[in-house]
């Protein structure tokens, strides 16, 4: 219909230039129409009286506006208006083909696939109609590209990914010497490689090669349970509690119940029902379960089908967990006897990951040394080299005084979070907090309140805890699994015996738990990340009387300490810390092995000879140098493939004039053809945004008939500029007899012809 | 209006005995040559550690009564309180822990206990506790409380001893403490000990009660070994903290004492 009116594809006009070829000087055509408007406004005005009253001063401006607007088109066309532009030369150019033949183009819809709907499409004149003016390529598109001498050379939608970026680059590449006049990407967008990247797009421009998109598929999958992801820590303590946030979205089951589960293995680790949010939004559960025993863990994370539910393969993923089972050592200071140090170290008593090194003051001149590991040990009291320090993987002040440490131990318990990545919990006491004087200590940045400026903040009087809304949604202060349950459970535990003002929380701080103490409500248990590292406080040495005032065998008090004790060293990392920028490749096993390596005072350590001893599947072993990373001192990388499918355990170690500074262990695991399972709906945004950013078009399988029409219009190939006569398109025809027309009835009816 | 005269005696008896009650409940006593240092204490003060005193009910046939000395009926309160308050102002000045001036006395038959997580019971030959008032105190030692008894002697005390600590771990052993044991060395190294006589040695020289001859120093332990119940047997340590500030009293048994003490506190702080 467009081109009937304006004898041109709608392309043309729109990446075509506008010109106008007539040789007289382009200054005057304004003029000439703003004079030919002045002069039918003068003439009409003139006969404005004769004309009265059937020809009023609007009807006028009517005529006057119509004459005008004929005149000023007449003018236009005598200066020959024209579109110029690139046009591929027939015969001359390639047109590349390339057709998604990956799993989710089998999806049936409206009685044929994906890929048979592109097949027919194609073989209803669109290929033979290109053919007619260009050679055409075929490919066939999965997680590679592969020419194909015709259509029958496809696979039935069999292959387990797609990769619609790295054949786009393919083609660039392996075309770089042939006039490609355009790409035509038959697909449904389900793109596994996470999308397509800025090398991509910057490869087809500066060819300047338009990728023509023609998408294929449901924009939404009806009565379909997907999950997004599953966000769960990578690296775990044995026995620990771990929190895992699922997100899904579904469609055609909205307010209906399903059950969401984690497994390890055949092992059930936790499950519970949710009821399904409205079709297409993102829904967020959370899970919690133990991690167990130690070891290279594949969790699965799933939602069970429901009957009427046709793609199942998409309602669960997997994720690895580490748990490791290192022991983490806690070094506990503590001012004076008291029972809150009694109680925290009987809770870690169970813990057979934690253990806390403690030393008390217990007169003026001694200190008592509990759960050393060797007679010296904290000998000589608090450690004054960083090496010594650093061999633990947190810290608790409990009531002790800031002047008790030198300005240099300060110094040092502040690169213990900053620079070694500890913990740091301060507790309440009477020598504590602001008692304590650290508000005007040099520690004083790394605490997660602005301490009181004033004394006699402690007080031993009873104090109530709660749970605030950021403690309910945290594994710290989880005492019952059930969200709702782990609140009430909370309000009924027994007053603290003690409490003490901690202060204004910092910004970035988290209140997890405060305390109510007569009509004042007040921070309890605050947390915040500091550097490396992470700190806390909790503002009484009271929660002993959680342990002696309920019933014999509640675990409250213990469960407690082991989780915020677990919470406080858990993620304090060794020497060595390895790292892979994704655990689950998908369909291509290429991966990049990082380490961070550090000396015993965790300074980055240039000069040490890093590699990586690679375990997978059937055998699969190797070891892999890793280089150092100019711009990051103490960074190391290695490039590695992984062949197979399975999961691989790669553990790196370190070393420095022969001597081992450290190992860590990363595991990752390739996944081929699931990734085809997920996203089966069209991705419409991603095929609009290619062609968009490319100079193409995005198209409906319906309209492959114009791509023949509007493909010639191309910068890229062998191509000639073409200049298009736009006098003669029948549309300025038809507007000047309309308005001539319109203007002739219009005083007809006035009574004014 | 007039008062008739038995009136006015009835209540001037009930005047009088509420007057000594409450100086009884307030810890004070009407006898003995206690100087009035010793009451000086602030009650009300707050504090991390209260020393408790155990205050059972004594099997019939035994003394209830109250005071200092031996002789009279004493059971639970035996040495009460200026023992407790001589042995306090040694942990005050002795140590880092900070300590309320007087004692704290505890029941079994209410949960005020287990705000108090160390207990001290003397002539626990005569205590007795009723099913609920053993698992009560069974609760206390098996959630963390820690139990130290002294001051009861010989054969015939230990048998009745152990009858009651069978009503609260039945099948827990007791086992002799030897001389590494981390008790004796948590604060004082106490490799070597010797009997503490009670006040009794002034007079008669000798440092035994009964047939007590041999100082027993014993304990009760937990699934994971530490100390809960601590057995001084065949000693009388509260005399020694009681008679610590006489001349006749020797230093040497004083001096024990209060290490001892002072060792079993800070165990039961740390353990």
């Amino acid at each position: 219909m467009f081109q009937f009116f304006f004898k041109y594809p709608i392309a043309m006009f729109s990446k075509g230039e506008f010109v106008l070829l007539g040789s007289w000087p382009k200054w005057i055509l304004p003029c000439l129409i703003a004079a030919c408007a002045a002069g039918l406004a003068f003439l009409i005005h003139s006969r404005l009286k004769q004309a009265a009253p059937r020809l009023n001063i609007w009807r006028a401006g009517v005529v006057w506006l119509l004459e005008s607007a004929i005149a000023g088109l007449l003018l236009v066309l005598l200066w020959q208006p024209a579109i110029v532009i690139a046009e591929l030369k027939p015969q001359q150019n390639i047109i590349a083909i390339l057709l998604d033949d990956s799993r989710s183009m089998g999806i049936m819809e409206n009685g044929a696939t994906r890929e048979a709907q592109a097949v027919k499409a194609l073989q209803n004149g669109a290929l033979a109609a290109l053919n007619k003016n260009f050679q055409t390529r075929l490919y066939r598109l999965d997680s590679h590209l592969t020419q194909i001498p015709d259509l029958d050379e496809l696979h039935d939608a069999s292959a387990p990914a797609t990769r619609i970026g790295d054949s786009l680059k393919q083609v660039a590449t392996e075309t770089s010497g042939l006039p490609i006049g355009a790409i035509i990407l038959l697909s449904d967008g389900a793109d596994n490689s996470g999308g397509i990247d800025l090398d991509t797009i910057s490869a087809m421009r500066s060819r300047r090669i338009p990728v023509h998109a023609v998408g294929l598929g449901s924009e939404r999958m009806p009565n379909d349970i997907e999950i997004n992801d599953a966000v769960v820590a990578p690296r775990a303590l044995a026995d620990s509690r771990l929190s895992a946030t699922v997100t899904l979205h579904q469609a055609g089951f909205a307010g209906r119940k399903a059950t969401l589960t984690a497994r390890d293995g055949e092992k059930t680790l936790a499950t519970r029902e949710i009821t399904l949010a409205a079709d297409g939004s993102i829904q967020t559960e959370g899970l919690l379960f133990n991690a167990g025993e130690a070891g290279a863990k594949a969790l699965e994370f799933s939602v069970d089908p429901l009957p009427e539910e046709g793609n199942r393969a998409n309602n669960s993923v997997t994720r690895l967990v580490n748990v490791e089972s290192d022991r983490r050592r806690i070094l506990y200071v503590e001012g004076e006897p008291r029972w809150e140090y009694k109680f925290i170290r009987r809770a870690e008593d169970d813990d057979r990951i934690v253990q806390i090194v403690s030393m008390l003051r217990t007169t003026e001149n001694k200190i008592y040394r509990q759960g050393i590991s060797d007679p010296k040990e904290l000998a000589e009291g608090f450690p004054t080299r960083a090496e010594d320090l650093f061999g633990y993987q947190a810290i608790i002040i409990g009531s002790v005084e800031a002047g008790y440490f030198t300005p240099a131990q300060q110094d040092l318990l502040r690169d213990f979070v900053d620079r070694r990545g500890g913990g740091l919990l301060f507790l309440g006491g009477r020598s504590a907090l602001g008692d304590g004087v650290w508000g005007g200590s040099s520690v004083a940045d790394l605490l997660p309140v602005a301490l009181p400026n004033k004394k006699d903040t402690f007080h031993r009087a009873p104090a109530m805890a709660e749970l605030t809304p950021a403690g309910a949604d945290s594994t710290i202060c989880r005492l019952v699994d059930d969200p709702d349950r782990n609140v009430e459970r909370w309000k009924k535990l027994p007053y603290l015996m003690d409490y003490q003002e901690a202060g204004t929380p910092k910004p970035g701080a988290a209140v997890l738990a405060e305390m109510k103490a007569g009509s004042r409500t007040m921070p309890l248990l605050i947390t915040e990340n500091y550097g490396r590292g992470r700190t806390a406080v909790l503002a009484t040495g009271g929660t002993w009387r959680w342990q002696m005032s309920q019933p014999l065998g509640d675990t409250t008090h213990d469960m407690f300490w082991q989780q915020l004790l677990r919470w406080l060293a858990a993620d304090t990392r060794g020497q060595i810390v390895a790292s892979v920028p994704n655990q689950t490749l998908f369909d291509d096993g290429h991966i990049q092995l990082s380490a961070e390596v550090r000396d015993k005072s965790y300074q980055p350590a240039a000069d040490a000879q890093v590699e990586a001893h690679v375990v997978g599947p059937n055998g699969i072993s190797a070891m892999v140098e890793m280089n150092p990373v100019s711009e990051t001192p103490g960074s190391y990388q290695a490039e590695w493939t992984a062949e197979k499918p399975g999961s691989y355990v790669a553990e790196i170690t370190a070393a420095r004039g022969g001597e081992e500074m450290g190992r860590d262990v990363v595991t990752f695991q390739r996944m081929d053809g699931v990734a085809e399972n997920f996203h089966a709906e069209q991705n419409r945004e991603l095929l609009e945004r290619l062609a968009s950013q490319t100079g193409g078009r995005y198209y409906g399988p319906e309209e492959l008939s114009k791509l023949s029409d509007e493909i010639p219009f191309s910068e890229a190939g062998i191509t000639v500029h073409e200049t298009k006569e736009l006098w003669n398109m029948p549309a300025v025809f038809i507007l000047i007899l309309l308005l001539r027309m319109s203007e002739w009835l219009l005083r007809r009816k006035w009574g004014i012809v | 209006m007039r008062i008739p005269p038995r009136v006015s005696v009835a209540l001037s008896l009930v005047c009088l005995t509420s007057v000594l009650i409450v100086l009884r409940v307030n810890g004070a006593q009407w006898f003995g040559g206690d100087g009035p240092e010793y009451y000086s204490g602030n009650s009300n003060e707050k504090a991390e550690f209260y020393w408790s005193r155990l205050r059972y009910s004594p099997r019939v046939g035994q003394g209830g009564g109250y005071g200092y000395g031996y002789g009279f009926g004493a059971s639970w309160s035996r040495d009460y309180p200026k023992a407790d308050r001589q042995f306090l102002m040694a942990l005050r000045r002795l140590t880092r822990i900070q300590a309320r001036s007087t004692e704290q006395v505890v029941d079994l038959d209410s949960d005020e206990i287990y705000n108090y997580p160390w207990v001290y019971a003397v002539q626990v030959e005569s205590w007795s506790f009723t099913d609920a008032e053993a698992k009560r105190l069974r609760d206390y030692l098996l959630k963390g409380g820690f139990l130290m008894v002294d001051d009861f002697h010989g054969t015939a005390d230990w048998q009745n001893f152990m009858e009651g600590m069978r009503m609260v771990l039945p099948n827990r052993p007791v086992e002799d403490l030897n001389d590494n044991d981390e008790i004796f060395h948590v604060l004082y190294d106490l490799g070597e000990r010797f009997q503490v006589p009670g006040e009794q040695y002034v007079s008669t020289g000798r440092t035994y009660e009964k047939d007590g001859y041999v100082p027993k120093w014993r304990a009760i332990r937990d699934d994971k070994g530490r100390v809960m119940v601590a057995i001084c047997h065949n000693m009388h340590l509260g005399d020694a903290w009681e008679w610590a500030d006489t001349a006749e009293y020797p230093e040497k048994f004083a001096s024990l004492a209060f290490r001892v003490g002072l060792n079993y506190i800070m165990y039961g702080m740390t353990h």
